[in-house]
């Protein structure tokens, strides 16, 4: 019955998104204002399917109706309520499903957003985005059906255990999707601009609240994975360069890219066509993305997800990679260029080479990725491109970039003289310093992370400097402290302010990076009951072990007690958790933050009374997390839409009010 | 029409899908051993059992199988039997022999005694062996010509049709 | 060579690498820094990815332990990679070679920098330049003004 109602409901989804689509883009050749009505109808219809779509399967994963293929895939009634809900997002065929509606979500937002505005562009994004909605659709119909009708069993097996270890693999997959599904309406912005033939500057707002929305998912989506490998996976990293970690990475360098270079097209009218193209390669990447996830073709931490549908969304990145190159092609040309810059040595010079670097550093990570598979295709022998190639690719890049965060702010609009130049760019010298001496008083000794810290000290003065200098002008006036602060940096000021809390975030992110990467201190010991292991200030006393029974897994508990220059202050407990699919135990290391670092533990065997674990200190690395999550928290500032939207609508109401003229 | 879009467009296309395509099907986590044409990496092990030390050299003058397989091992639980029958019937012409690594010698002759054994078993205590021939994983076969040549290596469980077509190359 | 000899009369179970070592014996903090350092450059082969450093394979820990004792007897970074290499193939290094076809996945991002940097000074110059000449050539009614201006 559950199965029967998905299927109908998948397949309504099939027809109402393909007609929309098609309905759609006729409604934008022919510029009817009946046919926009249409398609946004058709754009509501597809969200409200996929989301009862979706429902249905909650309903049949916390029922356990275990007739529902997919969960009689990834159901069980032993696992907790939480696992169970989120199990929808475990296993390819749900994972897709979820894809669907959050897709459904955002078409339905963005039309709602814009239902009395930008008419001649809305039906053409529309139509592009009940196209790739109609190719999920497929794929649930088809090749990738989570309501299969099955002879229902007592029980299931439950999802993959690596996502009941940790909480952290709940919200991971959601804010990836979010972020990921995100990048299609942007996509379908550039597309109806580029069909348009125009791209006007009124268009912009959308266009960019629209990149930023899920920028902002796929930065703390990133973060979270790393985060939770850092927590779950034990080596004591949160990033390996893994091909799927990668694979998130990429569409968020050409978004922040494409974030960027919108700032210039606003300022100067210029770059329209390049930050329409970065804005295509964002959402082709997501698709590029999710084929590396599933096809099974990469070697990678994630490939439980592989699946046989690879080919089909190969199909599909082939389509639309084909799709953007002739629309680029052929109308690229005619989003003209409304302006100019003054000069190279200007902030518009910046944010030129803050594009190169991003846009670099997408190609590098993507021949790293891609290269080992040209080989095997090319000479048929397998070879590896891993950590040590790309921190030797990515560190210099990632710290150019710390420098242009802090010359780029610092330089003035337009042309300026040599002097000004010099007056914007000397001053933070010191801040930079001063980070130097304090690092070099830590025991830092690495060139590079020396490097980063003058370059970070370099940017923070000039990304606090520039946050405040509303604030600090207002008072210069003669305005009260909360005056000041309220219209300075909150009321007006907000898209700015927004962007450098993301910026304060970033400097904090690339220097805790570098200084927890090589400050580290890790070693290996085998110790038996009553021993203990010292690491820094830190003594690790290994207590025993205990055998607990959970209703999904056993698990093994080794205690230790942690004290600190002789003081206890806290107890450690890794443990390893054997779950009854899988041959090998499951461990996951124990850790205590402190805010200048983590001491990690880590089980590597246990025989009888002795545990072999790895000890590691990380300075820092706490900071990561944050920092980033700060860098949300100044996208959704900048976010924030401002007054003057409100105030023309408040007007049109008021003169729809007004008697008509007969 | 802007050709530089276009060109650098095609270009990427062909390049990007083309690589993804030609990949496709393709297990990432089959590796190819470089050992193959090469003379077998020499070791010098005891055996389970009878405990004589058998090196490398022992294996020369005839066609040799060298298994390395362990007790934790599913697959190899299952094509033990088949190499235990195979060695039975060709023991005259071809030398077999089993290397175990990351295990020990009590589990090695409780195995031995519920699936049969027909041929030397070694333990190879450090792994070293192991390093020595590239073994990934469990099961893995070297075939080894008369001359002590690796002349093919295969991955995963045999079957008696596997043995003999490999054996076909270390017979010529 | 006398050093061979004696490995030899020992029975030593040492698997062939027929060449001497090159280097110094290392020992202390420092064998365990350097075998981190080498470990990580290799990839453990039953792992998804991860470097025979980080993993806790039972795999990983031999080879680990295999490089470790490479390095207390002398062997230089470069034999005990290419002593993986004989047996496992280009797979087992995470950090692609210099040279043949390998080469590139070095060559190609230097040659995007260098290739990138040309493109956006140029596209900076054309920037600056302003947008292109909107009024078209042949029109009648700003010929004649310019004409005009021009001519007082």
């Amino acid at each position: 019955m559950t199965a029967t109602l998905g299927r109908f409901l998948i397949l309504a989804s099939v027809l109402v998104s393909t007609t929309g689509a098609m309905i759609s883009f006729a409604a934008g050749r022919k510029h009817a204002p009946e046919g926009v009505r249409w398609a946004q109808r058709f754009a509501y219809a597809f969200a409200a399917l996929m989301i009862l779509a979706t429902l249905t399967m909650e309903y049949a994963l916390l029922t356990h109706d275990f007739s529902v293929s997919y969960v009689a895939h990834v159901g069980s009634r032993s696992v907790p309520t939480w696992v169970t809900i989120v199990s929808l997002w475990s296993s390819l065929e749900g994972s897709i499903l979820f894809w669907g509606a959050v897709l459904g979500i955002y078409i339905a937002a963005a039309t709602y957003l814009n239902r009395d505005q930008h008419a001649e562009y809305m039906p053409y994004a529309i139509g592009t985005w009940l196209a790739c909605g109609a190719f999920f659709s497929f794929l649930l119909s088809g090749p990738a059906n989570p309501f299969l009708t099955v002879p229902a069993a007592a029980d299931g097996p439950g999802p993959n255990p690596l996502l009941q270890n940790h909480y952290l693999m709940v919200i991971h997959p959601p804010f990836l999707y979010l972020g990921y599904v995100g990048m299609t309406i942007p996509f379908g912005y550039a597309c109806a601009a580029l069909l348009r033939g125009r791209l006007g500057l009124s268009f912009l707002k959308p266009m960019r609240a629209s990149l930023m929305v899920p920028w902002i998912f796929l930065t703390c989506a990133i973060m979270l994975g790393g985060w939770w490998a850092y927590e779950v996976l034990g080596w004591g990293g949160y990033w390996a360069w893994d091909p799927v970690e990668n694979a998130s990475l990429l569409p968020w360098l050409t978004a922040t890219a494409a974030l960027h270079s919108a700032i210039v097209m606003e300022r100067r009218g210029v770059l329209k066509g390049w930050t329409v193209t970065l804005i295509q390669a964002s959402f082709l990447l997501t698709i590029l993305g999710t084929f590396m996830t599933r096809s099974g073709v990469f070697n990678s931490v994630h490939s439980f997800t592989q699946s046989a549908i690879g080919p089909t969304i190969l199909a599909f990145l082939a389509a639309v990679l084909i799709f953007s190159i002739a629309l680029l092609a052929t109308r690229i040309d005619t989003l003209e260029a409304e302006g100019r810059i003054d000069s190279a040595a200007s902030k518009e010079g910046a944010f030129l080479f803050n594009n190169l670097i991003f846009v670099l550093l997408t190609f590098t990570v993507l021949i790293g990725t891609v290269f080992p598979l040209v080989v095997e295709a090319v000479k048929g022998k397998q070879m590896s491109v891993g950590r040590p190639y790309f921190d030797a690719m990515v560190v210099p890049a990632g710290t150019a970039l710390l420098f242009l965060l802090g010359i780029g702010p610092a330089l003035p609009w337009g042309r300026s003289s040599r002097q000004q130049i010099l007056k914007a760019l000397l001053p933070p010298i010191a801040t930079g310093g001063v980070l130097i001496a304090l690092g070099a008083a830590f025991g830092i000794r690495n060139g590079w992370t020396l490097a980063t810290m003058f370059v970070g000290g370099y940017a923070a003065h000039v990304t606090l400097a520039q946050m405040w200098q509303p604030l600090v002008q207002r008072l210069r006036r003669g305005d009260s402290f909360g005056n000041a602060l309220v219209n300075g940096q909150l009321r007006r000021g907000r898209r700015r302010f927004g962007s450098y809390i993301v910026h304060s975030g970033a400097v904090i992110v690339l220097i805790a990076i570098a200084v927890s990467s090589t400050q580290r201190t890790q070693h290996e010991v085998k110790l038996t009951k009553g021993q203990a292991t010292t690491i820094g200030a830190y003594t690790l006393t290994f207590t025993g072990t205990e055998v607990r029974q959970e209703p999904n897994r056993e698990a093994t508990i080794a205690n230790f007690n942690v004290a600190k220059n002789g003081t206890p202050v806290t107890t450690l407990a890794p443990r390893m958790n054997q779950y009854p699919q899988m041959r090998e135990p499951i461990g996951t290391p124990a850790v205590y933050s402190t805010l200048k670092g983590d001491l990690y533990l880590s089980i590597m065997n246990l025989e009888g009374d002795t545990a072999g674990v790895l000890v590691l200190w990380m300075p820092m690395v706490g900071w990561i997390w944050f920092a980033v999550i700060l860098m949300g928290i100044g996208g959704l500032v900048a976010l924030i839409p401002s007054r003057a939207v409100i105030a023309v609508e408040a007007k049109d109401s008021v003169a729809a009010a007004a008697p008509a003229l007969s | 029409m802007n050709r530089i879009v276009l060109i650098s467009g095609i270009v990427i296309f062909a390049a990007l899908v083309g690589v993804l395509f030609l990949n496709l099907g393709h297990d990432p986590s089959a590796i190819d051993s470089p050992l193959v044409g090469k003379p077998a990496p020499s070791f010098a092990l005891k055996a389970v059992g009878t405990g004589e030390t058998i090196d490398v050299a022992r294996l020369r003058g005839k066609p040799a199988i060298i298994n390395f397989w362990a007790t934790w091992c599913g697959p190899c639980y299952l094509e033990h039997p088949v190499l235990v029958q195979n060695a039975r019937v060709l023991g005259n012409q071809v030398q077999f022999v089993g290397v175990v690594f990351n295990d020990t010698e009590q589990k090695i002759q409780a195995f031995l005694a519920d699936r049969g054994s027909a041929y030397p078993t070694l333990l190879d205590e450090s792994g070293k062996t192991a390093i020595a021939y590239g073994v990934g994983g469990v099961p893995e076969t070297f075939f080894l010509d008369r001359n002590g040549k690796i002349v093919a290596k295969y991955t995963g469980p045999m079957s008696t049709e596997d043995i003999q077509k490999n054996l076909a190359k270390a017979m010529k | 060579m006398i050093f061979l000899f004696v490995l030899t009369l020992l029975q030593v179970k040492v698997p062939d690498i027929a060449e001497a070592p090159k280097g110094l014996p290392v020992a202390g903090a420092m064998l365990d820094q350097r075998t981190n350092e080498v470990a990580s450059l290799l990839r453990c082969p039953v792992c998804q990815g991860l470097s025979v450093a980080d993993s806790p394979s039972t795999m990983a820990q031999d080879m680990k332990h295999q490089v470790r004792e490479l390095l207390a007897r002398g062997y230089t970074q470069e034999q005990i990679l290419a002593y993986f290499e004989r047996s496992y193939g280009q797979f087992v290094l995470l950090k692609p070679k210099f040279q043949g076809v390998s080469a590139m996945v070095w060559l190609l991002p230097i040659a995007a920098l260098i290739f990138g940097a040309i493109v956006v000074l140029s596209k900076a110059k054309q920037l600056e330049q302003g947008p292109a000449e909107a009024a078209p050539a042949d029109d009648p009614y700003l010929a004649r003004v310019r004409e005009l201006v021009e001519k007082q």
